[in-house]
């Protein structure tokens, strides 16, 4: 099973495959007992799937269980959360489903101003914070002829993309503020 | 590198607590003291933000992706049957 450090070596879509393949079908039974759906389990676990993720990703965990157990934890407590909301509290009360910070999304007209105005910055941001590619990582991918000149890129985009977010800044004081 | 591309280098070491402590003492005696680089670490840290959520939403792609395949090629047969075996009841 998948860790960090074999996450940048490997396709995402293998390790996320291997994850379906393996945890899928516990979690399909486990819900389905409970009355969910198909649909339900699907959706529980694409995001129990990115929470691994950037977990993963993000801050380098590295869980006691094996990865399985992990995530099949984690999506069960995604199906805690999803019932408390959608079908009521009973029967759930004594499970802590606070088990992670909701990040405020940023709006969507706004996301979607910052793709159309330069995707390919944001394609070499986000594999730099998001998929926390290395720079030697980055340039590769990117066809940059260093991991010196990927790190100017990459400053130079956050510049781009920060201006866009100050042009927009009063279009979206809430989220700004 | 020019510049203003130290400067938000300067501002990503202070905003996600990288690079050498002093250098970060220094970048935060220069916030203080300067409305206008304020104003560019509040926009540095929005922009973070929504680096975040693109790349999230091209994980959700992804994972939708992957779904979809193994849930309609014949490739995966024995996993379609599998999970049609558990919703049949």
């Amino acid at each position: 099973m998948t860790r960090v450090d074999e996450l940048s070596a490997r396709s995402r879509s293998e390790s996320i495959t291997e994850w379906y393949v393996k945890v899928f079908p516990p979690l399909a039974a486990y819900i389905q007992r409970r009355g969910g759906s198909l649909e339900e389990a699907k959706e529980t676990f694409q995001e129990a799937i990115v929470l691994y993720y950037e977990k993963l990703a993000l801050s380098g965990f590295s869980p006691e269980k094996t990865n399985e157990a992990y995530l099949l934890g984690l999506a069960k407590k995604r199906w805690f959360r999803y019932c408390a909301r959608n079908r009521g509290r009973e029967g759930i009360s004594h499970i802590d489903i606070a088990e992670e910070k909701e990040r405020e999304p940023i709006p969507r007209k706004l996301l979607h101003y910052l793709e159309q105005s330069g995707k390919k910055c944001l394609d070499v941001l986000q594999a730099f914070y998001y998929e926390n590619l290395t720079m030697e990582q980055l340039a590769g991918r990117f066809g940059f002829k260093s991991a010196r000149s990927a790190t100017v890129q990459k400053y130079k985009c956050l510049e781009k993309v920060r201006e866009q977010v100050k042009r927009k800044a009063m279009c979206y004081e809430d989220f700004l503020s | 590198m020019r510049t203003s591309l130290v400067e938000i280098a300067q501002i990503e070491n202070w905003l996600l607590k990288r690079g050498n402590p002093q250098g970060r003492l220094l970048t935060e005696a220069k916030i203080l003291c300067s409305p206008d680089l304020k104003e560019k670490v509040h926009l540095q840290s929005a922009s973070y933000e929504a680096i975040h959520q693109y790349g999230r939403e091209k994980l959700f792609q992804e994972i939708r992706a992957v779904e979809y395949r193994l849930f309609h090629s014949s490739k995966h047969r024995s996993f379609q049957n599998r999970i049609r075996a558990i919703f049949k009841h």
